[in-house]
């Protein structure tokens, strides 16, 4: 019995979506969400095969939801739903990941689904990479039974040691498995890196000290915490901020 | 969507939209030889009884091709002023620039003709003996000749970019057309309607029919604002189906007159835009609010909707937004004004255009 979890934004593709597996059988339908956030919530909890997911939805898209959803435990084997998504779909198409087009066949959803049970957890976490071609507005991390979304404004700084990345935030700190330079290349101009495994948030950077033996360091708002700046990068983060 | 357009849209523009040709470019050289040679001929022909026509044309010929060419010359020249002028001002000035020709090479003419320079009285007989009569007999066929000439430029002018106009605006209404977006998600919905809502279904496919009426007619085609209004609800119920509790629509639309004659079109796109732009991002959706009013002889008609969330912006095309106003523009001329941005928390796009009848429709009581 494939375990199947629903997301779409819009009531009655779900009802299309839940009308056509029921007539396909042999697959259970454990969870309908409308937005990224809920069916992430969902599928940390319930532990899905496969996730039926609509490309366009509000706040974080179905491309970034994807994407967090592959920092799971265990996570299920995504098929994009979507009614005309040019791009999406010639990324999709290059990597030969499940999507559906709308409206939706039954014949197709059934060949995507017994495709979608014999991918492997690496080509699910590379299907998904794929995807992902825009910017995510969120960081997910994973907590035993959940998964937070911590939203990308909201992150003061990355620091990473041999096997795990910290993201301290507005409201603690978790841990992910992404690497610094990763993290780095997608994030962009906001993220400025101060030290070999330092990474912060430019919008929260308050002010730049000089200690007694000459090095530098950032004092970041709502963090009581300064961070070291290696020698190396030092003239490079003054020239950036001309001071 | 936040640029705020200029309210004379298509009829903006520096010297390119002036109705004078280039007279810098040589085939305004050949069109002004050729009136001259018209003109000469016609004079000639005229006098023909009193001299011999050969020389007669030959002579004209000669006199008027200076004229010609020294005017398209300080006309290509001075074009970039005169258009700066704007039309009725740069024509009178175009009109006594050359009139002020036409008697300054007259004048030259006679004077050439009584020097000494020359030296054969043969060839000294050739040139016009009396100063003033000729100059001001001159100057009244050049500037008679100078108007029609201007007259039929800017006939022609007007007659080719009203129909580029009509072009532009029909390949800017396909492009506007229906986005396909819309269309796959709504079978999709109506593919699951169908069994557990036959009648929704079956509604929504008459609908969506009707949608595609209205979008496939001949966009410069007026239609009633009560068609409109309708064609504009027809699309509120399909989205309605789609978006659930997400959408919400106010229609203050009781005072306007619903046998305004409009071009089809140009209310859905706003809406759809709406949706599209400020409802469809944001999880918890929101109010798009279409408020119509009627002041003396002027319609006015407002969308608003609230901006999506940061981040969350689609980035859409202005063709709707641009299609609306060139067609406006065609029908109202500068009377149409169409604006839109944001003000605070709320995207805008107002419309505004005179109140015209449709013809054999009586008057309803909004």
């Amino acid at each position: 019995m494939l375990r199947v979890q629903i997301v779409d934004d819009e009531p009655p593709a779900r009802e299309r979506l839940r009308q056509l597996l029921e007539e396909i059988g042999s697959v259970q339908i454990i969870a309908e969400a409308a937005t990224g956030p809920e069916a992430l919530e969902q599928a940390a909890r319930l532990v899905p095969d496969v996730v039926l997911l609509d490309v366009r939805m509000p706040g974080p898209d179905g491309i970034e939801t994807a994407r967090h959803l592959s920092v799971l435990e265990e996570p299920p084997a995504v098929i994009f739903t979507t009614a005309y998504d040019q791009y999406a779909i010639n990324a999709f198409e290059t990597r030969a990941v499940g999507y559906l087009l709308k409206p939706v066949r039954r014949d197709k959803l059934a060949a995507a689904l017994a495709q979608a049970d014999r991918l492997t957890r690496p080509q699910l976490l590379r299907l998904a990479a794929a995807a992902g071609t825009s910017r995510r507005t969120h960081i997910a991390a994973r907590r035993r039974e959940q998964v937070r979304l911590i939203p990308v404004a909201e992150i003061l700084y990355f620091q990473s040691d041999q096997k795990y990345t910290t993201v301290r935030h507005l409201h603690g700190e978790d841990l992910i498995e992404e690497s610094l330079r990763a993290l780095e290349e997608e994030l962009g101009e906001r993220f400025v890196r101060i030290h070999r495994n330092t990474l912060i948030n430019a919008d929260h950077l308050q002010g730049i000290e000089r200690g007694g033996d000459g090095r530098y360091s950032v004092l970041l708002r709502g963090s009581a915490l300064t961070l070291p700046v290696s020698r190396r990068l030092a003239g490079e983060l003054l020239e950036r901020f001309r001071i | 969507m936040t640029r705020q357009a200029p309210a004379d849209g298509a009829f903006r523009g520096g010297s390119d939209s002036f109705y004078l040709p280039n007279f810098c470019a040589s085939r305004a050289a050949v069109a002004i030889v050729l009136i001259v040679e018209l003109t000469a001929v016609v004079l000639s022909i005229a006098r023909s009884e009193a001299v011999d026509f050969g020389a007669q044309l030959a002579r004209s010929s000669l006199f008027l091709l200076w004229i010609g060419l020294v005017g398209a010359a300080l006309l290509c020249v001075l074009r970039p002023a005169l258009a700066r002028l704007g039309v009725q001002r740069g024509s009178l000035a175009a009109l006594a620039l050359l009139t002020a020709t036409v008697a300054g090479i007259s004048i030259a003419t006679v004077l050439i003709g009584r020097s000494q320079l020359l030296g054969a009285a043969a060839v000294a007989a050739q040139f016009p003996r009396q100063l003033w009569p000729f100059v001001l007999r001159n100057t009244a066929i050049g500037g008679v000749i100078t108007g029609v000439t201007l007259r039929y430029f800017y006939v022609t002018h007007q007659w080719r970019r009203n129909i580029e106009m009509r072009a532009a605006a029909r390949v800017h209404a396909l492009q506007a057309r229906i986005r396909p977006h819309f269309l796959f998600n709504s079978m999709n919905t109506i593919a699951a309607l169908t069994r557990s809502a036959p009648r929704q279904a079956e509604q929504a496919v008459q609908d969506l029919a009707d949608l595609f009426r209205a979008s496939l007619g001949d966009p410069n085609q007026t239609i009633t604002l009560a068609d409109e209004l309708e064609i504009a609800r027809t699309y509120e119920r399909i989205e309605a189906l789609r978006l659930g509790e997400r959408l919400r629509v106010t229609w203050e639309v009781g005072a306007l007159p619903l046998d305004a004659s409009v071009p089809g079109l140009i209310l859905q796109p706003l809406l759809e835009n709406a949706i599209y732009h400020g409802i469809e991002p944001r999880p918890d959706g929101g109010t798009v609010h279409i408020h119509g009013e009627r002041s003396a002889e002027l319609i006015s008609v407002v969308v608003r909707n609230p901006l999506a969330a940061r981040g969350g912006a689609r980035h859409g095309n202005h063709l709707a937004l641009e299609n609306i106003r060139e067609r406006l523009n065609l029908i109202y001329g500068q009377r149409a004004l169409v604006k839109a941005g944001a003000f605070g928390e709320e995207y805008i796009v107002t419309l505004r255009f005179p109140y015209i009848a449709a013809p054999g429709v009586p008057v309803r009581a909004g």
